[in-house]
């Protein structure tokens, strides 16, 4: 029974540590912006497919792959906002750049369809047979490997947020974006910037999901879902609620496939979701965020 | 004396909604001026437009010599003109220091010089130094309105603009503030104050204009403002309205 529950319990914090990688994209839009960002899915199906075509059609490395689909999802996220969100910011409308994004969704998807089909691909990667043993839980390379990535990635995010000067002028722009500009603070480049690295970390997580998702260009959308759940557990734009949530969301799906019922994941997560709106609509630990005021 | 900044027949308004309309007037280097008139007078808004939160329809806005009319906010720090806004708008989720270190953000690749400002306005507030890691959120009124005095002054501006800096403070701490404001100047920063409080203000600062619903109905030097009929009748009206807000605040 320990064995069970500890083996799930590795399975959920692989899962859900994917999944905070979302969802930390989703928060960190949020944070700056007070939008939600529908292309977001996208960037993660399209990451994926970066890394699906570097390794398979190019014979690269799946560790390059990573780095790949890091740099397309961010160079990804300038373009759209380059092209798309900030011109539409300018014209002073809250409204249109978030119809914006789930234009911007649709196109993508449709893009994808075209040129890759809808029949699923099959993301091998040579650490997804590697099974260690250790006692007498079993995990694959590859999981080890999710853990690690995305917990340096997580680890070098929050030390950004906190200890370099623009990070703390991210913080700033998201707080208070007019009184950040007095400081000398561009807040459109900040912008910029909250795209890129949420672009980024949604390309990473395709590459790191590519193996275990059914790879259609609608993939990042099943994801997608559960990282608004998790954003909106989290509390909306608070990146240590997110983490949290994550992996609370990654072990909830794990021990409901063992103990319940694989198909009752959703409504699991979503019955959780909306318990929270209920009781605490502002997040996790926002507790200690009121306190502050 | 040289003129820091000046502006000319400036029209502002917020979207459809006209604010003030012929706003001129000038800061000369090394002056305090101070902007007075009623709640609603335009005085907020005539500061937001100089340090450029809000852009003009009309009329022109020159600091040292160039035109900064159109210029943004993050432009014009850079410049040398700071704002403390109205409410103090310090950043509640970060620390007082992380809050002094942003207000440095054109020093940004200095960390020497930005260590070296941070002590210079622990200097001034000794308070900032003891509550340096707590959340700013978490601080009280007056020590919020240092923090945002001391993150101003990060930037080392040529212009410090005051935006109501008396607002919802005990008059011990005012005394304070007012005090720090005059030697801030004595050290060589100009300053604009936009303040409620005629009296403080006009104690305060050497010259000043007197705003009424979006213009300038009268100006000069502050000894003889407050003989000026019109603003002694806004002193009695303020101050009639300030001990009310007072015992209702009790």
């Amino acid at each position: 029974m320990l064995t069970v529950l500890l083996q799930q319990g590795i399975n959920g914090i692989v899962v859900g540590s994917l999944y905070v990688l979302v969802a930390l994209g989703l928060t960190l839009i949020y944070g700056v912006l007070v939008q939600i960002n529908f292309a977001h899915a996208d960037i993660v199906t399209l990451g994926a497919f970066a890394a699906y075509f570097f390794t398979h059609a190019f014979g690269g490395s799946y560790l390059a792959s990573i780095g790949i689909a890091l740099v397309v999802g961010g160079a990804l996220g300038w373009l759209i906002n380059a092209a798309i969100f900030a011109p539409l910011r300018d014209r002073g409308s809250e409204l249109l750049p978030l119809i914006a994004t789930i234009g911007v969704s649709i196109m993508l998807q449709n893009a994808m369809l075209a040129w890759f089909g809808p029949i699923p691909y099959a993301f091998d990667t040579p650490y997804s047979e590697h099974v260690i043993r250790i006692g007498s839980t079993f995990f694959t390379v590859q999981s080890v490997l999710i853990i690690i990535v995305s917990t340096t990635t997580i680890g070098l995010l929050y030390a950004f947020m906190k200890f370099t000067f623009l990070g703390k002028a991210l913080r700033a722009v998201s707080q208070d974006r007019e009184t950040a500009g007095l400081m000398g603070i561009n807040p459109n480049y900040l912008i910029m910037l909250t795209f890129v690295i949420a672009s980024a970390l949604a390309g990473m997580g395709g590459a790191l999901l590519g193996p275990v998702l059914v790879m259609t260009p609608f993939a990042g959308t099943s994801v997608i879902v559960k990282a608004f759940a998790i954003v909106i557990i989290g509390g909306f734009g608070n990146v240590e609620g997110t983490i949290i949530a994550g992996l609370l969301v990654g072990l909830i799906e794990s021990y409901t496939t063992q103990f319940l019922d694989p198909g009752l994941i959703d409504i699991v997560v979503f019955a959780l979701l909306l318990l929270m709106l209920a009781v605490r609509p502002t997040g996790l630990i926002a507790e200690k965020r009121e306190e502050n005021v | 004396m040289t003129e820091l900044l000046a502006t000319d027949g400036l029209e502002l308004a917020y979207g459809q909604t006209p604010a003030c309309r012929d706003i001129t007037f000038h800061v000369d280097d090394g002056e305090i001026v101070t902007l007075i008139g009623a709640n609603g007078a335009g005085k907020s808004t005539t500061l937001r437009a100089i340090a450029g939160a809000l852009l003009p329809r009309a009329g022109t806005i020159r600091f040292r010599g160039q035109d900064i009319t159109r210029l943004p906010s993050y432009e014009r720090t850079r410049l040398g003109i700071a704002l403390v806004p109205e409410g103090r708008r310090v950043f509640p989720f970060l620390t007082a220091r992380e809050n002094l270190e942003l207000g440095a953000f054109k020093y940004r690749n200095d960390k020497a010089k930005v260590r070296a400002l941070i002590d210079k306005v622990f200097a001034m507030f000794p308070r900032l130094s003891e509550r340096a890691s707590q959340n700013a959120g978490t601080l009280s009124g007056g020590e919020q309105q240092m923090l945002a005095l001391g993150r101003a002054m990060m930037s080392e501006p040529y212009l410090l603009c005051l935006d109501e800096p008396s607002l919802g403070l005990a008059p011990m701490i005012v005394q304070d503030i007012f005090r720090t404001i005059r030697s801030i100047n004595t050290a060589g920063t100009s300053v604009l104050l936009v303040e409620q409080n005629a009296r403080y203000a006009l104690a305060t600062a050497s010259r000043g204009y007197v705003l009424q619903t979006g213009s300038i109905i009268a100006s000069g030097p502050c000894a003889t403002l407050k003989e000026d009929e019109r603003v002694r009748h806004a002193y009695l009206g303020r101050s009639a309205v300030e001990g009310v807000s007072e015992r209702v605040s009790r």
